[in-house]
């Protein structure tokens, strides 16, 4: 099999991370709601990838990490404690449904800025014109659809310089980009533990420079007493037991991406990058890529004599896995002008070899 | 032997000021706070041996000391003790 829908799920992990979770579902109990052994186990896990993710993203204190089910639910967070009904959002025209689908249901007044693929310099003029006014700046890092990297260490200087708080939706970037939380003075940033952290599903990371609204309620281990969640993190923002060992795939994740570095993985996937468009070169398949610097290792592609379905169904046949239709990221399509046909998607990640992307090439060449 | 205590806010707190003495050579232990001491119905607590004075230099000076100091009596009352 050739796995190449990495910016789904990192399918193939090092073998620490289920080594992890299986040690963890022996070992460990409820972290927060006792101090015996179990309890303390789980409870130090929890901290240990607290402070793993700290250190990657650059977060002074470890509890503004916090732990939940994935990027939609850190995204869902952070959007309802910044925005409420009428503010005027700026988004980019890359932005997942994590983030349109929660400020249409808030009913926010979006705006939507740089929906030009693989144009940073524009995305930023764009911004520049309709930041003013904008009560919240959402932002993702890299299009989830397309590998475009936005320039977001600029919108967050934009940002500062108008007085905008800004959300960094960093799914397709946490663990392949550098994410830097004290660089960036995000309100937020929210990110899957599934991707590029190479962590178990279920897990995610939300990055917290403001206290935040409560999505969910319930026990915390802390102020028991009271009938209201407390006021500091991460209790505040995690009710209810941890996915343990989850995060203990995680932290066995983190560590493997700090060990090999995220400029190594990037270079990594930048070079697949590079050998599936030059093995693509003069065939007719439309490749939508843009210059070295502004994408990482993710690439649409689209057909003229085959729609995106049925192209991916010929590569599951051989054995290929890769992602069609719109990503989940119809306004992304809609600003790269394939809304109507979608892409067939291929990503990648550490674990995928040249030799893989070359074959998948010759499928390609093979199937028109 | 003493024994004292550090309320911390939370597990984290707590946590994190345990971790901060470790690298300073001081051995502390998280354990859940007795609740006799407590208004807010759970909590934890760094309990130590020795080495109050600079376990507590220590902690203000990481911003981690938020809660209250006591000192377990040989009769099993806690003393509150003003750092």
């Amino acid at each position: 099999m050739i796995y190449l829908d990495n910016a789904a799920t990192t399918l193939i992990k090092p073998p620490t991370v289920p080594a992890a979770v299986s040690r963890a579902i022996k070992t460990m109990a409820s972290p927060g709601r006792g101090a015996h052994r179990p309890a303390m186990a789980a409870a130090n896990e929890v901290f240990n990838c607290r402070e793993e993710a700290a250190e990657l993203f650059n977060v002074e204190e470890p509890e503004r990490v916090v732990f939940t089910m994935n990027a939609t639910h850190a995204l869902n967070i952070a959007i309802k404690s910044m925005a409420h009904k009428g503010s005027k959002v700026l988004i980019s025209g890359f932005e997942h449904n994590s983030v349109v689908r929660p400020l249409k249901a808030i009913g926010a007044d979006v705006i939507v800025g740089g929906t030009e693929l693989f144009n940073p310099e524009g995305l930023l003029r764009d911004f520049e014109r309709k930041i003013s006014g904008a009560e919240l700046v959402v932002c993702t890092h890299v299009s989830n659809a397309f590998g475009y990297i936005l320039p977001i260490y600029e919108v967050a200087e934009l940002c500062r310089e108008n007085s905008a708080p800004l959300i960094v939706d960093a799914s397709q970037s946490a663990g392949i980009l550098p994410v830097d939380m004290k660089k960036l003075g995000a309100a937020f940033i929210g990110m899957p533990g599934h991707k590029g952290l190479l962590g178990p599903q279920g897990t995610g990371i939300l990055l917290c420079g403001e206290k935040g609204r409560t999505l969910m309620e319930g026990g915390s281990g802390s102020d028991s007493i009271s009938e209201y969640m407390p006021e500091y993190l991460p209790d505040r923002m995690e009710a209810g037991t941890h996915n343990v060992c989850g995060i203990a795939g995680l932290r066995a994740g983190i560590k493997f991406v700090k060990e090999k570095g995220t400029e190594n993985i990037l270079k990594h996937e930048k070079n697949l990058l590079r050998i599936m468009k030059k093995n693509l070169a003069g065939t007719d398949y439309e490749l939508f890529s843009g210059d070295d610097d502004c994408q990482c290792g993710v690439i649409s592609v689209r057909s003229p004599k085959m729609d995106c379905e049925s192209l991916a169904q010929e590569l599951y046949k051989r054995d290929i896995c890769v992602r069609s239709g719109l990503h989940c990221a119809p306004l992304a399509h809609k600003s790269a002008g394939t809304i109507e046909t979608g892409t067939v998607r291929f990503s990648f990640s550490p674990f995928t070899s040249q030799e893989q992307i070359v074959k998948c090439c010759k499928v390609l060449r093979g199937i028109v | 032997m003493n024994q004292y205590l550090i309320m911390c806010r939370s597990l984290t707190y707590a946590q994190r000021a345990e971790r901060v003495l470790a690298r300073k050579g001081i051995s502390a232990v998280i354990i859940k706070a007795p609740q006799c001491l407590l208004t807010n119905g759970c909590g934890y607590a760094i309990s130590l041996h020795r080495e109050l004075d600079r376990a507590v230099l220590i902690l203000k000076n990481n911003k981690l000391l938020r809660g209250k100091i006591y000192k377990k009596e040989e009769n099993g009352e806690y003393k509150e003790i003003v750092a």
